[in-house]
Parts: structure tokens; sequence; C-alpha cells
């Protein structure tokens, strides 16, 4: 009942717990180059160049089609799925284009995790679930499994509810549980980067709660980046804000001054429910 | 009124009767073509009454004995026709089938009599039914017991008393004793002696492959000539042992009288079995009737497929119905995932698809010509050619058989796989392929441990709709390896234990052979009922065997409901 509790205080503050963020001061994860996205003839995304800040909360903003999530699907080649779509412009990891000839994509999309607007766990067991992409990997032993979905589900702020139906369906959990699965599911395989699509769109209120809480613990460990189309909730689980409209970013900053000060019109309209 | 009419239209109602009354009508006449197929079929087995009559015709008459077969009503003007003389003034007359029998001393088995011509129709009780080997049914009464040709016991009489059990007792006792020659003739005729001719068959074409070879070693040619004396020794032995065993069993026969009042001597060997249908009660006649119909599920046909079982029958359709989908399903489901995963979705593949779809529709017959060409002719005859040269000229993959058969209703079957798998896989919700290929999954990771399993219930629902295709099917197996009579089953003890050169007999095929082939018509019309109904169950029980499968794996893989 830990969520009943901290939901009378003041989220913002506890759950970001850090103040005077200064981007100068961050290191970078990833960058992108001038990316822009077609579908067939249409640009969706307009030439994006923008840096993502590592070990930090990066939040996507905008009204519905603006983009943010094509863009975050860049970051791991989601897009490649589409028939229709291609890119231009870099997105750089390590160094190195993304969007490279030699890249594996495979291996990229090991490093850069994503967990979806809906809750997709496979259905399998929840250990099975969480031990699939190691088991992709070719990891088999079973110590290494056990130890690592222990890990996961416990990272994932799971383990306790799930430590004694670890070998049930995970089909049989309630969305919230089923959404925290997938994340388990997704830094099993230690990802530097972890891709939110929404993640909490589909969950009731304490679901909800659960995730944010849980994105704050991991920012410890991973680069996230996550689009959502709840402010408050961007306000509340970010670092970094970043505001898009069709197609361009308009705003990109701490998110405590992009909410309580922004810089252009648009945004300001935008945030105080104007538009969108 | 006018309003309210309207207004029933315009509620559908109307077209809610329609749609109900399509469905009853669909559900009635199933349920009366199961019913007509099952109560005819299945009525075959009862121990029906023997009656005796007195028929007189003109002038002459004579006595008659026999099961009433069927009854019906003729019209007046074709008995005139038949020069049948019918009193004025009558439209229609009764007349019953019936099951005379006595094939060998009367000519036919089976008259047509009118019922206002018997008169002193009697059932008694020790009028007596024989099922025998051969000339198909016997009724008469018993009149004596011989052994070699010493009279055992005899009595003149017709009412049932304790002198007449007497007799039948020692009859009993007699049946039983032959039964068990029997059994042990059709063992040793059956397996030992069928064993050491396909050992024999197996040297012979040893032999022959190393002459062909050029190789010839005298160790081996000797091995195989000590092998070959040894067998021939083991098989004098069991010919003894059967002209022993066949002199044995023709020790007992009985006198018989018929109807004609004649008496006439059976062999006792040559009795299936014996009993008295007026003198049984409800509990015997049901003791017999579950006899019968196991005898009919069981046995091997006898008489030209008129008597005894289908069991090879059974046994075939089931066999290649089960090969047929071991390889319908893979070739089936590989096809799908190619065409709607991988290939790339164009003009090429649309085309592709509506030739799939078109390839359902191609009449069965096409795909036994096309089978009889390709695969025994041209593919059979290769495997001759190249594995079997010590065999020819008699071929062994290049005839029809079990093998071709399967193939061939494989090929029949696959668009319903391919179609059927391809709708499962566009069913699985594409999140949970994003959320596997999210984890570093390649697109072959994905389809064999996620999206495969989870279509596998559908690749069931293709199975299913295959097989019920498959089984039905004659016309094609007909030419690629079907026949009405095979000697041994697909499995048996000889090496190597499943056959699929071989020759099958299919329940189908069963039902054409028997209804339409056969030189006894009326003995067989049952049959093919019995038969029919008896297809229908197999299928079905192949289908809901297919279908519990497919239930598991729903529940195993029940997805997302998106």
């Amino acid at each position: 009942m830990s969520e009943v509790k901290t939901a009378n205080v003041d989220l913002s503050s506890i759950l970001k717990g850090q103040e005077n963020l200064k981007f100068a001061d961050e290191e970078i994860m990833l960058n992108t180059k001038d990316l822009k996205v077609f579908y067939g003839e249409k640009e969706a995304v307009h030439g994006i160049t923008m840096d993502i800040p590592k070990n930090r909360v990066t939040a996507f903003i905008g009204p519905s089609g603006c983009g943010k999530s094509t863009l975050l699907r860049c970051f791991n080649r989601m897009n490649d799925l589409v028939d229709s779509c291609s890119i231009g412009g870099e997105i750089i990891l390590d160094n190195r284009n993304i969007y490279g000839k030699d890249v594996d994509v495979a291996e990229l999309r090991r490093r850069v995790g994503m967990v979806f607007q809906k809750p997709n766990p496979f259905p399998k067991s929840i250990y099975e679930n969480v031990a699939y992409g190691l088991r992709i990997q070719g990891v088999n032993k079973k110590r290494v499994l056990d130890e690592t979905v222990e890990w996961a589900l416990k990272s994932a702020a799971l383990w306790d509810e799930v430590k004694d139906r670890l070998h049930e369906s995970a089909l049989g959990m309630s969305g919230g549980q089923q959404q925290r699965l997938v994340i388990a599911r997704t830094i099993a395989v230690k990802p530097e980067v972890l891709l939110l699509d929404e993640p909490a769109s589909a969950l009731d209120p304490i679901s909800t709660l659960k995730i944010e809480e849980l994105i704050h613990e991991l920012k410890k460990d991973f680069t996230i980046i996550i689009v959502t189309h709840n402010m408050q909730q961007a306000a509340r689980v970010s670092d970094y804000t970043a505001f898009m409209y069709m197609g361009d970013l308009i705003e990109f900053g701490v998110t405590d001054t992009l909410f309580t000060n922004p810089e252009k019109k648009q945004t300001e309209d935008y945030i105080t429910g104007r538009f969108g | 009124m006018n309003i309210s009419i309207s207004n029933w239209t315009k509620s559908g109602s109307p077209w809610v009767w329609l749609n109900a009354g399509a469905v009853a009508i669909s559900v009635i006449m199933v349920a009366s073509l199961i019913g007509l197929i099952g109560v005819r079929g299945l009525a075959h087995f009862w121990p029906a009454d023997v009656i005796q009559a007195k028929y007189s015709e003109r002038q002459n008459s004579r006595i008659i004995v026999g099961e009433v077969v069927q009854t019906e009503q003729v019209s007046a003007s074709q008995l005139i026709d038949a020069g049948i003389e019918v009193a004025p003034g009558v439209e229609s007359l009764e007349r019953r089938l019936l099951k005379n029998g006595n094939r060998d001393s009367e000519g036919i088995d089976f008259t047509w009599v009118l019922s206002k011509n018997l008169s002193d129709i009697k059932t008694p009780a020790m009028l007596f039914t024989a099922e025998r080997y051969e000339w198909g049914n016997l009724y008469g009464f018993l009149r004596s017991l011989k052994q070699e040709q010493k009279v055992l016991a005899q009595y003149a009489g017709y009412e049932k008393n304790d002198e007449y059990m007497a007799l039948w007792s020692l009859l009993d006792k007699s049946m039983l004793r032959a039964q068990d020659i029997k059994a042990q003739i059709h063992d040793i005729e059956k397996n030992q002696i069928g064993k050491i001719n396909h050992e024999l068959e197996r040297l012979r074409l040893k032999e022959r492959r190393m002459e062909l070879d050029l190789n010839s070693d005298a160790d081996v040619t000797a091995e195989i000539e000590q092998r070959r004396v040894q067998l021939a020794k083991e098989y004098k032995t069991l010919e003894d042992k059967l002209v022993d065993f066949y002199g044995k069993i023709n020790r007992d026969s009985i006198e018989v009288e018929i109807s004609n009042g004649s008496v006439i001597t059976v062999p006792i060997a040559n009795l299936v079995r014996i009993f008295r249908a007026n003198d049984m009660s409800i509990w015997d006649k049901s003791l017999h009737y579950i006899a019968k119909v196991w005898e009919f599920v069981s046995e091997d046909p006898r008489e030209a497929n008129t008597e005894g079982g289908i069991f090879p029958a059974i046994f075939g359709t089931v066999m290649m119905v089960i090969l047929m989908s071991i390889m319908v399903t893979p070739f089936g489901v590989v096809a799908a995932v190619y065409l709607s995963e991988y290939a790339k979705q164009g003009f090429l593949t649309r085309l592709i698809r509506i030739a799939v779809n078109n390839l359902a529709g191609v009449p069965s017959i096409v795909y036994g010509v096309f089978g009889l060409g390709f695969f025994v002719y041209f593919l059979g005859g290769s495997i001759d050619q190249l594995f079997y040269p010590e065999a020819l000229p008699s071929p062994t993959f290049g005839t029809g058989g079990l093998l071709w058969a399967s193939i061939t209703l494989a090929l029949l079957t696959v668009p319903v796989v391919i179609v059927a798998t391809e709708e499962g896989l566009s069913r699985i919700p594409s999140a949970l392929k994003e959320g596997s290929l999210a984890l570093g999954a390649t697109k072959f990771e994905t389809l064999y441990k996620v999206i495969l399993p989870m279509t596998s219930p559908a690749m069931m629902t293709g199975v299913i709709l295959a097989i019920a295709r498959a089984a039905g099917e004659v016309a094609p197996l007909m030419l690629v390896g079907v026949v009405k009579l095979a000697p041994t089953l697909p499995l048996n003890m000889n090496y190597p234990y499943l056959h699929l050169d071989q020759k099958i007999m299919h329940l189908g095929f069963h039902i054409y052979d028997v209804g339409f082939q056969s030189p006894n018509v009326e003995a067989a019309r049952p049959l093919v009922y019995a038969t029919a109904f008896l297809l229908i169950i197999v299928i079905a029980l192949l289908n809901l065997s297919a279908v519990a499968i497919r239930n598991k794996l729903r529940e195993k893989y029940k997805a997302l409901e998106v």
C-alpha cells in the first residue's frame, strides 16, 4: 500500500529528487542528426537534431500525430518493420550511426530496449517471458537465468507479487503487472537505453503510479526516453522534455523550465491546454 | 392490418424465420441421412426371426424358409407386366424380400414373394441359421452329427425337446473344437508361413542384387543357400502340421434338412457360427448382435467382401489419413509462413494466393491422374530403378501404394492448410511480434518461438479440414494404391514393419466395391449402409481427436484478446 502514501505528497519532487539540472553538464548517450522519417512520400519527421542525456529521463510530448512515437521508434529501428517507411539523417550511438550498413539490428535492439503502449507479454510463463531475451542470446544455464529473472523482476518491482507463481501463465496477470513484466523482460537483457512508448496509457491510476516510480528507479542504470501524451506524467517523471509539433522539434529543455517558463509560444499554448 | 404486416416485415422477423428455417432444414437433412444409414446399417447385424411358410403360386405349393429382409407395396400393373395374375380392382399388393440362403442347393439366396401367397407362417424354434465360410447362409433343421462316416447322434423330429437339445450340445462341442483348430491353421498360414515367404523373397532379392552388381561372394551365396535350406525345412514342418490340422478339422460334419425336404451334408469346418434365431431371448440376441458388430469392425472380409468384417479397410483409411496429415502439415505451414512473413507482398504473392485457393477447387480425380503419372510412374519408377533393381520387372514403388495414396491426398489438401495457417498468422497481434523483435530476437527466432506456437491452433484447424476432405476421398485413390482386397496390412510384424509400398484397402472404395461391383447385390446392400456408417464414425473420430488437440493448444497459447 506504499503507493497510497506517496500519492499524498508532492510527487514530482520525490520522483525526481534533484534540482538544478544543466544540460551542459550531461553526458550524451544518443544523438540524432537531421533525422527525417518518411512514410512513402509523406515526411512525418522533419530533420530533428537533438542529444539524449545519459541516465536521465527524457520525455517527448506533443499532440497526437506530431511524430513523437515515430521518432522514438527510430532509436531501435522499429520503423524498419513498416515497409513504406524510410529514414534520412543519422542517429549516433557510441560514435556509430545505427542506420549504418554494417549494423546488426538484433544487436542494436538488445542495447536499445523498448516497452510498448499496450502490455504485450508472450503466452508463456512469467519466468519464460523474462528469460526470453536471454534465451535468444543463447543463455541456457539455469543458474544464470534464475538470477537474472529474479534481478529483473525485483528491478521492475514485481518480484514480491509473482515469486510464488513464476511458472504460471503471464496472461493471468493484471494489466499493470503485465506492463511491469514487460519492463522486466526488457531490462533482463541489460540494454543501455530504454524506450517507453506511452507505457501507462492503458493502465489504471495505481498501476500508472507504480510504473512512474519504477521509471524513477530505473534511470540510475538506464537512459530512458518516454513518449507520453499525459503532460502531468511528463512533468512528474522526466528530467528533460521535448515538445514536438507537426514533425518538428519545437522546444527541448529541462522539464521544470519547459513547463513553468517555456520559451516558445506554441509550447506554452500546448501545456496550458489552449490546443492539442 | 397493412400497417401491422409492414411493421412485421420491418422488424426483421421474416428474415429470422427464413434463416432459422434454412438451419432447421440443414439439420434435419443431416440427421436423417445419418439416421437412415445408421438404422439400415446397424439393423443388418440383428438376428432376425426365420420363418417357415407354405408358398402357393397357381396350383403349385412348396415350403419356403428364410428371413424377411424387406416388405414393400408393388402396383398391380407392374405385377401384371411380370405375368402374375392379379384380381381386378386390386391396386397394389404387398411383397416381401426373403433371404432364403442355401445358395449351394437352391441357386439363389434372395427371393421376392407375394404376401398373399404365403400361408401357415411359423417360426419353429429348432430352425437354425448357419453362417458359412462359403456359399452364404444355410437355413434348416439339424438331423445328425457325424464323425468321419459314423453317426454320433441323430434326431428326426421338429419339436424342441431334450433329445434334440442333446444333439445340439454335441454340435456345440464339435464347433468349439473346429474353431480352435481353425485358429491354429490361420496362425500358421497367415503368420508363420507368411513370415517364411517374406524372408525367402528377401533372400531371393538379395541374391538377385548381387547378381546385378556382378559381385559374387561365395561366402554370402553359401550363407543364403544355407538359410534357404533351413527355411525350406521349417516350411516342411509347418506344412506337415497343416496337413494334420486339415485332416482333423474335416473330421466332423452335420446333416441338415433344408426347406425342400432334402438332406444335405455340411462339414463343420465350413461353419462360422450356428444359431437358432427363433429360440433366442432378447438377451441372447443382444449378445449375438454385439459379437456380429465386433466381427464387422475387427475381422477380414469373406465371400467377395459381402460377409465378414472390414478391419483392413478401417486400418487402411486411418493409416493413410495419419500419413497424409504428417506430410501435409509441415509442408503447408512452411509454405504459408514464407508466403505471409518473408515473401514481398505484391502482384506475385497475390497471384500465388489465388492459385492456391483455386487448387482447392480442382476436382480430385485430376489429382489422382497427376498422382498416377507423376508419383507412381515417374517418381516410383525412378525409385525402383535406383534402389530396387533386383525386384524388377515387378514394381516396388512403381505401382500404387500407401505412400503414393497419402502423398496424393496431401497434395490435394495442402491448399486448405496453407489458407488456414495464413489466416492464423494474420491474427497474431503485431504487438507480440514487435515485443519479441525489440528484445533483440531475429525474425526467425520470433517466428519460431512466439508466432508459430501461437498459430498452432489455426494450423490444427487446417489439418482438421484436410482430414475431413481426405478421409472421404475415393476417386483419386482408385488410381494410386487402393484395392478391393489387400492380402496384408501395411503395418505388420515383418521387417521393415511399415510397408509404404503396399496397396491398401479403404472404406470409401470398399463402399463402392461392395455396393456396385459385388456379384450378390442383395447380400451386399446392408453392408454398404454399415460401411458408410462406419466411414462417418471413423472420420468423426479422426476429426474429434484433431479438435481435442487444437483445444489443448488453444488453451496453452491463449492469445491476448485484441
